[in-house]
């Protein structure tokens, strides 16, 4: 036992997190307790974390890090398993934690377990996620408010390893806080600046269903219904607007799979009929906006978007070496309803109607993969999809628009494996489609993809490049894209004792788009949109133990984007946006200390640096850090 | 009599023929790998001995041990997971874990058609997370191949996995998944999906779902991406530009047969001078046309 969990605790050193705490490491050899047939695990990590935050951007520091000052749970580990495993009400229970307490990033999940009998599985999670918006006035404002997301999953498998099994589950989220409203007060003359309002969303999401075997073929429904509100208000001088939207999708999913030594079927289906329905009353009086304004806006109605989808595969397997794979798809999607909208003005007495609009997608796709194996040396694989989109709407005139698009995509590629351990992957694939929807969509594009990994028992060597390149040129605009990744990474733990790890990677982003636009009356029919980006990343880290008392990890992580390599930027309208050379860097390290056998001493210190070389006032540097106990049983 | 001597013959047949095919049972096991065996009850493999050896223990996984004890071990005699090909690890896996719906495309994964087999990211035996035995903490098993996806994580904008809030299985489903039916092409290949088979995002950003009576089209017909980096961004609210205009005008330029009607996505109303874009303040376009992902009450996505 001992062993184990001394094994246990000297694995989790490799964990090379991005943030100092909580400290990953278990707290020296914990020997777990024996209560009543059970063995139980604990352990405890609770400290003090700081943050000392300066440079500039206060709220750019909080809208991408936000680890603030207090006590903290930092992280906990409970475990208790019956060592016979015929517990009367359960046979497994873990629990984990981290950042109770007020970290921007909370999180709990529970599982309970009892053999053949039922399976619980629970996270909880909370982002306090701060707004950046538009940061316009200071410290006073509710910019500096946090949106707060509160996610919750339960899941309950009844007889979950038997052929009949059921589930229960019911997932919740909530975003409640300061976040970006849809009202734009217009000043004469000044910025428009859209105002903030305290949300209040609210998503259920309750489901049940049943799996069971029927011929040797696995059958699964769910039946799910979910509830979504938004109930946020906003009461302005001279201004209050109520819109409460609520509605509820009801679904039903289904599903089959057979996995024969030849043949193999397996499917998913889902009809969602979606509803929502909505009041818009929103009154103004008095100067608002450029000019004295009186006039009430009401909308109700309520839109339905019924989505039926479905998925099916044939997996044929005529051999040990080649496999089949035919796989259609379908999406039909319509988003219809009634819905008035009815902008009545005070001043003149006049009122403008307008109707809803109608959208429907239907999508079709067929692929087929094959995969033959040569030898164990070398493999290869290819495949083709054919799919047919086709697109209806009714937006500026009662005539229904429709538009039909067709993709033809394929792709090859080879595995090669010249020895243990090594593998080595190349593969490529073009598609051509005659209709995007839009001037950015895939269109005539190419990707060509290599990889190469060694693994070994304690070290993984991996380098790669990807390149995704998209030419959309037509008649009268055109759009380029072209991506090219590069990477290389690596993990080295030749001691138990002593482990690196880093990886280094490049990412260049290269867009061209031709775009219309208005600098003055009329509109530019010659501008062009680029946007070219340049991103390096480096990580490294070192972790060692000393003695078996003290573990330390230091890492270091950096992200710059060269940009195009102009060192300023001119103030003109679309060289000024072309490119966004930055820096952002990260290093950390880490320290654990064995007091006792029961309890650690942990400490960390993590630095964030960010510095945008065109826009300074967006810069910030933060000093970050925590001290923990860790108790552990 | 006769009949219970049948009954009792043919309940031991079984068991007579396992043990004449070299089923030894795992109390055999315990002398030299005292160190699996004094925690497996800690393992979710772990099941009370049942007299079905095959069924349950240690050889239920690794096989007869006969040869194995026998032979004093030895990774020749028994079956060893490291000296497995992908495929027979899989093989080995599925008989039992196959029949699961999230598992269903796990052999026509992408993970699979690269070599990876089940072991690449489990540990049966040596497992450092409390659930599912990973091999490693989740997203530094996904960093591990993925370093490119690393970088993106390490954007000032990002999604919080590095923070523990999020994890990559939030949005993947690294055992494979349907192809996307809110897609024409066939990436994303192993994306989890919301609720109608919509993008993975929607499970989260709710209030984006609609329906809505004015849907911003490229939304529904070409998926968030269009507009956002899913994993991280230099740019504020993950977008693939760092100012917004530009991003919008590459397709609402009015040019060419795209669009609802084929007749060019909408550019930004024509004749106006309000849309002065040396103007900084009309540069943002989205502090106007606040409701971009779809609007109840405006046409331009103005409320």
């Amino acid at each position: 036992m001992r062993t184990a969990i001394l094994f246990l605790s000297m694995a989790s050193l490799a964990i090379a997190q991005e943030t100092a705490a909580p400290t990953p490491e278990r707290a020296g050899p914990v020997r777990g307790e024996t209560w009543n047939g059970y063995n139980i695990v604990n352990s405890i990590e609770t400290g003090y974390r700081f943050a000392a935050v300066g440079g500039g951007d206060d709220a750019m520091y909080r809208s991408s890090v936000n680890y603030g000052n207090g006590i903290r749970l930092l992280g906990s580990y409970f475990t208790m398993n019956s060592k016979d495993g015929r517990g009367r009400w359960l046979d497994s229970v873990v629990i984990t934690t981290q950042g109770l307490g007020n970290d921007p990033y909370e999180s709990a999940s529970l599982r309970i377990v009892k053999n053949r009998t039922y399976h619980y599985d629970m996270t909880w999670r909370r982002n306090d996620y701060f707004n950046p918006g538009l940061v316009t006035g200071g410290a006073s404002g509710n910019h500096l408010l946090d949106t707060e997301y509160d996610m919750q999953d339960h899941d309950l498998t009844i007889f979950p390893e038997s052929n009949l099994k059921f589930f229960l589950g019911y997932s919740g989220t909530s975003q409640t806080g300061a976040a970006i409203s849809s009202i734009q007060p217009l000043g004469g003359g000044a910025d428009t600046v859209p105002l903030f309002a305290n949300v209040r969303r609210v998503r259920r999401e309750y489901r049940l269903g049943n799996e069971f075997r029927v011929l040797g073929v696995r059958m699964n429904w769910m039946r799910g219904w979910e509830d979504f509100k938004d109930d946020t208000p906003f009461t302005g001088v001279n201004f209050q607007r109520v819109e409460p939207y609520h509605g509820t999708s009801p679904y039903w999913r289904a599903a089959l799979f057979a996995d024969r030594k030849i043949v193999g079927v397996n499917g998913h289906f889902t009809y969602t009929s979606g509803r929502r329905a909505f009041i818009v009353d929103e009154t103004a009086v008095g100067p608002l906006s450029v000019a004295p304004r009186s006039q009430q806006i009401q909308t109700s109605g309520d839109a339905q978007r019924p989505v039926a989808t479905g998925n099916l595969n044939v997996v044929i397997a005529p051999g040990s070496k080649l496999t089949i794979v035919n796989s259609s798809s379908v999406y039909n999607v319509r988003t219809s309803g009634n819905s008035a909208f009815t902008q009545f003005d005070n001043g003149t007495h006049s009122f403008d109607a307008l109707f809803f609009q109608y959208l429907g997608i239907r999508t079709f796709a067929n692929e087929t993969d094959l995969n033959y194996q040569f030898s164990p040396l070398l493999g290869a694989f290819a495949g083709y999809e054919y799919s047919d989109r086709r697109i209806r709407s009714i937006q500026f005139s009662p005539q229904p628009a429709d538009q039909t698009n067709i993709l033809h995509d394929g792709r090859l590629g080879i595995r090669l494996r010249p020895a243990k351990g090594l593998t080595v992957l190349v593969s490529a694939e073009a598609g051509r489609n005659n209709r995007p929807f839009t001037p950015a969509a895939e269109r005539n594009y190419h990707a060509l993809n290599a990889r190469v990994q060694y693994r070994s028992k304690d070290l993984l060597l991996a380098a790669g490049a990807e390149s995704d390149y998209r030419f959309n040129s037509v008649a009268l605009s055109s759009y380029s894209s072209q991506s090219r990744k590069y990477f290389a990474n690596g993990s080295w733990n030749p001691r138990p004792w002593l482990g690196f790890d880093g990886s280094f990677s490049r990412a260049h982003l290269y867009t061209i788009g031709g775009i219309a636009y208005f600098e003055s009356f009329p509109s530019q029919l010659s501008g062009s949109s680029l946007y070219i980006s340049n991103l390096n990343t480096l990580t490294a880290g070192i972790r060692f133990a000393a003695a078996k008392r003290a573990d330390v990890y230091v890492a270091y992580v950096r992200t710059r984007d060269e940009g195009d390599g102009r060192s300023t930027n001119p103030n003109l309208l679309f060289q000024s946006v072309q490119t966004y050379p930055m820096a952002f860097q990260s290093p950390l390290a880490r320290l654990s200390l064995r007091i006792t056998e029961k309890l650690r001493w942990n400490a960390g210190y993590q630095y964030y640096g960010y510095s945008a070389q065109f826009y300074a006032n967006r810069n910030f540097r933060a000093n970050t850090g925590y001290t923990s106990v860790t108790w552990s049983f | 009599m006769k009949s219970l001597l049948l009954l009792t013959l043919t309940a031991l047949l079984p068991a007579l023929a396992r043990g004449a095919s070299g089923y030894i049972g795992s109390e055999a096991c315990k002398t030299c790998h005292a160190d699996v065996w004094s925690t497996f009850y800690r393992n979710p493999h772990f099941r009370p001995p049942a007299p079905d050896k095959a069924v349950t223990g240690c050889e239920s996984c690794h096989g007869p041990g006969k040869a194995h004890v026998e032979a004093h071990g030895g990774k020749a005699t028994i079956v060893a997971f490291s000296e497995l090909p992908p495929e027979r690890i899989l093989d080995a896996c599925l008989a039992c874990h196959g029949q699961t719906i999230s598992r269903a495309n796990i052999r026509r994964s992408e993970h699979t058609l690269n070599g990876m087999a089940c072991t690449s990211c489990h540990s049966i035996h040596k497992a450092r997370t409390p659930t599912r035995l990973l091999a490693k903490p989740q997203t530094e098993l996904c960093y591990g191949c993925h370093a490119n996806v690393r970088a993106q994580f390490s954007m000032p904008f990002k999604h919080r996995v590095n923070e523990g809030f999020m994890s990559c299985t939030d949005c993947h489903n690294p055992h494979g998944a349907f192809a996307p039916t809110w897609k024409t092409a066939v990436r994303p290949r192993m994306a989890q999906r919301a609720l109608a088979n919509e993008e993975p995002c929607l499970k989260c950003h709710a209030e984006k779902r609609g329906p809505f009576i004015f849907e911003h089209a490229s939304v529904r017909v070409e998926g968030c991406e269009m507009c956002h980096f899913p994993h991280g961004s230099p740019n504020s609210r993950l977008l693939r530009r760092p100012v917004v205009f530009t991003m919008c005008l590459e397709c609402h330029n009015g040019l060419g047969d795209f669009g609802r009607a084929g007749r060019g996505v909408p550019n930004p109303a024509p004749g106006t001078v309000s849309h002065n874009l040396a103007d900084p303040r009309f540069q943002n376009c989205t502090a106007c046309h606040v409701r971009i992902h779809g609007s109840n009450s405006d046409f331009y996505f103005l409320r």
